[in-house]
């Protein structure tokens, strides 16, 4: 089994929400400083049934990643995990990419790759929860996919996929190659050893650009987008207390009572 | 399976400089740092002053994330209500000497780390060593949760709250009265409201330290550091004492921050984090044995800091000491030998630097450092002494000798004031 896994680096989300802030002239959110980004938790899932697939039937995992900073260190948190090699897809004529020229350079990716059975990517990314890359992906391949698993297994050739919906799961089968995107309920990601921590840090991890996938600047990055950003800021409720006070408890209760009647919904 | 030169288990201040040190001379080098990231769970006050950065990274702060050069130094005693501050400002501008640097940690540890990557190290972070291999009484290695690490020798720059020293035999575990407890808040404030505020140019930064109430009259001081844009304000108080009194440091740190003369400063900041830490202060007497056959230890968790009163300084000695470590083990290498006699050189190169000349210049500052009038009686007449001096009442005015031995009255004695000054003529 030949796995190609899609991983984004996100947003810490162990950062303290006061940390969080964004630029709303750029509509871009500001790095925090001196936190790094951490590989998308459903990514690392992907991982995981990467290397359930590969416990159990053999092959090879590769780990891709569409970033500027940090793609390496991401990548290499999924060596550690047992992947065995990482491509780092990085060109400045990427940036901006939107969620479909995303997909686009990756499924670009997967074809230059060549030879692959599986392409796994996460749900969707923790930081915006959007959820397209993968579908899109099997799109551009033309290939079939699911979303959403809690588990896959590949018996003679053929995929068997549970898909979580609202009341429970769906069983798919289908051939091979496809995209199958991993949800929470598939588990949890096992912790890197100490011994593939080193491994991944020796590891050389090749870098793609533009060029090397024959990608016309055009159909890539800014220029390329289909979505825009209207509009981002961070919300801050405003508060306001109101003491309520009567001659005694169940005045003070009624006039609490009518007040929460008033509120228009 | 691989067995590494050295092993170095931190990756702090110490840790960085040993092996950093070690890589650049060519020896295989693997330090385990069980934080996320380098830096990720590290706190301090924390300015770094001294030349023993510069040593290893020449010209460091052009290229490293530092916060702000201090240009402004102030130590202020506190009273409930009033604050007597000496404010010493140093431009720096003839170059004579380097100021030293605020510094979140953090985003420093990061770039140190960096940089010992690239000298060729290996920097494996999310591992926590938790046991050594050993041979004999000999040790070969660590252990990360049953996972082995084999190595000629293992240098330990873990921290105060090194478990491993205990385990190796090198010390038992630090005691509270030798401890200092330290928390710490960042807050946030617009760059030009801490350059307006601190009366800063630039990227000056100035550090503040305060004496008396903020710690309640314990043992300790409050602090204020200004970041670019940001304030590190906190409070660090002998741990011994805050268990006798049954306070919490955090108590201690509301109270601080409420001072008059300290809301001015950090009014409107935002909370970014919140941190606490352990100081290892009585420093030569605390030290374990520094190092046996396999193994040595350098920086906190040898209890190398300099308290004296008037400066905290750890980081200084923790890379000075983790270069001599460093050394230790690439002149071991040369001989193939890292049994405790070959390891002896370390001991020697600390007794050669400033290391260990300064704790021992020092050895009695922690002694004298645990002495209460110092948090509370001096304060408290420094303060009354100000106000009686400043005090315009309508009545005539005596003369400023009297008004001074009137302040004194019922305060404390000149037997006690004449022994204290001579207890910190020594110490200091
Ligand atoms: C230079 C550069 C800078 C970038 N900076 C940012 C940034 O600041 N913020 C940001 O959100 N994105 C950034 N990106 C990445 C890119 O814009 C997003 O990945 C893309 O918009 C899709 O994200 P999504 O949240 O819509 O993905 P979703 O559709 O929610 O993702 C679903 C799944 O698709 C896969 N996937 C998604 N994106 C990638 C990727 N980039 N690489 C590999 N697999 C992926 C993952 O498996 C993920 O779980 C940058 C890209 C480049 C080249
Ligand atoms: C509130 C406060 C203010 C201070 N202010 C100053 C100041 O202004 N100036 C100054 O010079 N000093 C200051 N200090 C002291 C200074 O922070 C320390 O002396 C210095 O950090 C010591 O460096 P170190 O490398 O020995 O230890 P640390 O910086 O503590 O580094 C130890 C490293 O080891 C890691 N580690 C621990 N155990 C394990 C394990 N089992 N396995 C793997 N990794 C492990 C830790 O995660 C950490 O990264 C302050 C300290 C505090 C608490």
């Amino acid at each position: 089994m030949e796995i190609i896994v899609c991983i984004k680096p996100v947003l810490d989300p162990d950062m303290p929400p006061a940390k969080f802030s964004v630029d709303s002239k750029t509509n871009r959110v500001i790095p925090p400083e001196g936190m790094p980004l951490v590989i998308n938790p459903y990514d690392a899932l992907a991982v995981e049934a990467a290397l359930k697939i590969k416990e159990a039937k053999g092959g090879k995992i590769t780990a891709v990643t569409l970033a500027g900073s940090f793609a390496t260190e991401i990548l290499r948190k999924a060596v550690a995990m047992g992947a065995d090699e990482a491509i780092n897809i990085n060109d400045p004529a990427f940036e901006d990419s939107d969620t479909f020229s995303t997909a686009f350079i990756l499924a670009e990716v997967v074809k230059k790759i060549g030879k692959y059975d599986l392409v796994l990517c996460g749900r969707q990314a923790a930081d915006w929860d959007n959820g397209v890359v993968g579908s899109v992906i099997a799109e551009y391949l033309n290939i079939p996919s699911v979303i959403r698993a809690k588990g896959i297994v590949v018996t003679n050739g053929k995929l068997r996929v549970e898909r979580v919906v609202a009341n429970g799961f769906e069983i798919y089968e289908m051939g091979l190659p496809a995209v199958v995107t991993l949800s929470s309920e598939m588990g949890q990601a096992r912790i890197p050893t100490g011994w593939g921590i080193i491994n991944a840090v020796k590891k050389k991890i090749p870098v793609w650009t533009c060029s090397d996938l024959g990608l016309d600047p055009v159909r890539v990055g800014k220029t390329a987008a289909r979505n825009s950003l209207v509009k981002l800021y961070t919300f801050s409720p405003s508060r306001s207390c109101e003491m309520i006070t009567g001659k005694d408890d169940k005045e003070a209760a009624g006039k609490l009572a009518e007040k929460i009647m008033d509120i228009k919904p | 399976m691989e067995n590494f030169d050295a092993i170095v288990v931190g990756a702090g201040p110490a840790g960085c400089a040993a092996a950093y040190t070690m890589a650049k001379a060519g020896l295989n080098v693997l330090v385990l740092e069980r934080g996320k990231y380098a830096g990720a769970k590290n706190t301090w006050g924390g300015a770094l002053f001294g030349s023993a950065m510069n040593e290893v990274f020449p010209e460091f702060w052009k290229e490293a994330p530092v916060e702000r050069s201090v240009s402004r130094h102030a130590i202020s005693f506190l009273t409930k209500d009033a604050c007597l501050s000496v404010d010493y400002k140093d431009s720096h501008s003839d170059g004579s000497s380097t100021p030293g640097f605020i510094i979140l940690r953090a985003k420093f540890d990061q770039w140190m780390a960096g940089k010992v990557e690239k000298a060729g190290a290996i920097i494996a972070a999310g591992l926590e060593v938790d046991d050594f291999i050993r041979e004999g009484k000999a040790i070969r290695g660590v252990k990360v949760g049953g996972e082995e690490f084999p190595a000629n020798v293992v240098i330990l720059a873990d921290g105060v709250n090194s478990l491993l020293a205990v385990k190796a035999g090198l010390r038992g575990e630090f005691k509270a009265k030798d401890l200092k407890q330290g928390v710490k808040e960042v807050l946030r404030l617009p760059r030009e409201v801490i350059e307006d505020r601190f009366n800063l140019r630039g990227t000056d930064g100035a550090v503040m330290e305060f004496v008396g109430h903020c710690t309640l009259g314990l043992p300790g001081g409050g602090f204020i550091y200004t970041n670019l844009d940001s304030l590190s304000v906190g409070v660090v108080v002998q741990l011994s004492a805050l268990l006798e009194k049954r306070v919490k440091a955090s108590e201690l740190l509301e109270e601080f921050k409420a001072h008059p003369a300290v809301q001015s400063l950090i009014r409107g900041g935002e909370l970014l984090e919140y941190s606490a830490h352990l100081i290892p202060v009585s420093g030569i007497s605390m030290m374990p044995k520094l190092f046996a056959d396999g193994i040595m230890i350098t920086g906190d968790a040898a209890a190398m800091v300099l308290g004296t009163g008037l400066i905290l300084e750890g980081a200084n000695f923790a890379v000075a000491a983790g270069v001599a470590a460093g050394n230790a083990a690439i002149r071991a290498r040369e001989k193939n030998d890292y049994s405790s006699a070959a390891l002896q050189s370390y001991e020697q190169a600390l007794k050669d630097t400033f290391v260990l000349k300064d704790l021992n210049t020092f050895r009695e500052a922690p002694h004298f450092l645990e002495n209460e009038r110092i948090y509370n009686a001096y304060p408290q007449w420094a303060c009354d002494l100000m106000s009686r001096i400043f005090c315009s009442n309508g009545k005539p005015r005596k003369n400023t000798f009297q008004v001074v031995r009137e302040s004194m009255k019922g305060r404390f004695n000149i037997m006690q004031l004449f022994s204290d000054f001579m207890r910190a003529r020594r110490a200091m």
